[in-house]
């Protein structure tokens, strides 16, 4: 399997507070990898500082290659990201925000209409791509910001917290768009919902105090604490650290 | 590309604004009308012109409304900053002067029809009331007041920058204020003297309104000066935009 991204000791601080704390990580390319952990694990920084929206204070990470500490420049436009709150532009609809997306990436016009046909059709977005995204449901909105993150055809994508806010139909909705992606692009995926790591993820990273306190399949890090359950077993796994 | 991109969204979401078309294009117009009306009503000493006439009245209603550019550039950028949208921008390969290309051309182009508008307003006005108006000298103002348009956008990104979006409305409205009073759009600072005018002449605004005056008077040799001092207003304020918002988007990544 050939590596997406390789993480070396990489650390950020604010000030005297630790967020990312030296975390090591290989994920390859077409998994979906999940960053699982509470509110303050340090899982939206480690993907701040993948996608040069936020400057790393030590440590090193390679992004296909190139390092997000000198290559920027070049990563950007081979990854895209869908934050954690909804990033559309509100008065302009559906099919303008996809386009603007492409544009601003420098896709030509004949990707542009490919890939918007592909993102629509895989999106489900049809009966909306004439609305107003401000008129839009969270949900809806939601999968308007991964549709955004997805048309300009990256090979790595981050989803942040993808499914936050959102009613558990659209939470469902939205899982089976993530899932109809594996395989096709390698997703990083942060939550801290655990059945939706376990539901979608090929591995997970727990973190916990910005360290990585586990990492492997659901199925091996219930084995390693001796749990049946993915709750009982993160419980078990960051349960002293917080 | 990329900042043809950024400036078709800004234009669209500027045109679906409601408001925007109140308070660019609707308020210098009704302005225009009322101050009109004030004119009529306040009688002028025999051989002395009207307060509110309108060859004085049009280029400063034109540069007054420039402030309301300012205000929705203001808004614009402290909106897009609190939102998650300029973190997605972040993220792609935008440079810091694709988003400042896309915050000016839009607001610019704007500008330039709002002038166009107000001074065909003048001149309907005038048809209307008699009054002089030489419908050349509106014409050659329209390029003439692009340095007050740049001085103004600059003035809206960065306050945009520096404030969040709960402040900048009402910093805007200072300067709306500002140019209001320092800037002579309703009174002659020039008859006033004084420490005023000395106060006003170090302020960016005053200047703006002589040369506008000046170039829709077609007294081109007076209007060069306060020209050239919007002119370096116009460029310092601009590059000040650029650098504040580039180190804006340095201590976002911080």
């Amino acid at each position: 399997m050939k590596t997406a991204i390789k993480i070396n000791d990489l650390t950020k601080k604010f000030g005297d507070k630790t967020a990312v704390d030296k975390i090591n990580l290989e994920i390859y390319e077409g998994e979906l990898f999940g960053l699982l952990g509470i509110n303050g694990a340090g899982k939206t920084t480690t993907i701040r500082m993948l996608t040069g929206l936020s400057a790393v204070t030590d440590g090193e990470a390679e992004i296909l290659g190139h390092s997000i500490k000198t290559d920027l420049q070049e990563i950007k436009p081979l990854i895209n990201i869908s934050t954690q709150e909804t990033a559309v532009a509100g008065n302009l609809t559906v099919k303008e925000n996809l386009e603007l997306t492409a544009n601003i990436y420098g896709m030509d016009k004949s990707n542009i209409k490919e890939s918007m046909e592909k993102i629509i059709s895989s999106l489900e977005l049809d009966e909306v791509i004439n609305q107003k995204a401000k008129t839009l449901s969270g949900g809806w909105q939601r999968r308007l910001s991964i549709a955004m993150a997805l048309i300009t055809d990256p090979r790595i994508v981050f989803l942040d917290e993808p499914t936050l806010g959102l009613d558990v139909i659209a939470r469902r909705e939205l899982w089976k768009v993530v899932e109809n992606l594996k395989g096709k692009v390698t997703i990083i995926l942060t939550t801290h919902y655990l059945e939706e790591a376990e539901a979608l993820c090929d591995r997970i990273a727990v973190m916990a105090k910005g360290k990585i306190k586990a990492l492997g399949t659901s199925e091996e890090l219930k084995k390693s604490v001796g749990k049946d359950n993915i709750e009982d077993a993160f419980v078990e796994i960051v349960g002293g650290e917080q | 590309m990329r900042a043809i991109a950024f400036t078709s969204r800004n234009i669209k979401e500027l045109l679906r604004d409601p408001i925007s078309y109140v308070f660019c294009l609707g308020l210098p117009i009704v302005m225009l009308i009322v101050m009109s009306m004030v004119n009529d009503s306040i009688p002028a000493a025999p051989g002395t012109p009207k307060i509110f006439n309108i060859e004085k009245l049009t280029p400063a209603m034109s540069v007054f409304a420039l402030t309301f550019i300012m205000l929705f550039a203001c808004i614009r950028v402290s909106g897009d900053k609190s939102s998650a949208f300029l973190t997605r921008l972040y993220a792609s390969p935008m440079k810091s002067r694709d988003y400042i290309i896309g915050y000016t051309l839009p607001f610019g182009i704007i500008a330039l029809f709002q002038i166009v508008i107000t001074y065909a307003s003048g001149e309907i006005i005038a048809l209307i009331n008699g009054e002089s108006f030489n419908i050349i000298n509106a014409l050659l103002s329209v390029p003439l007041l692009i340095p007050s348009v740049i001085l103004f956008i600059g003035i809206g990104i960065i306050f945009g920058t520096i404030l969040n979006a709960n402040a900048a409305p009402g910093v805007c409205s200072a300067v709306i204020t500002a140019t209001a009073i320092l800037g002579g759009i309703w009174m002659d600072i020039d008859a006033m003297g004084g420490a005023w005018k000395t106060v006003c002449g170090c302020l960016p605004f005053y200047h703006n309104v002589k040369y506008a005056r000046y170039a829709l008077e077609g007294n081109f040799t007076d209007m060069l000066t306060p020209f050239l001092i919007c002119l370096v207003f116009a460029v310092l304020f601009f590059v000040i935009a650029v650098f504040v918002f580039s180190m804006k988007m340095k201590s976002d990544k911080k």
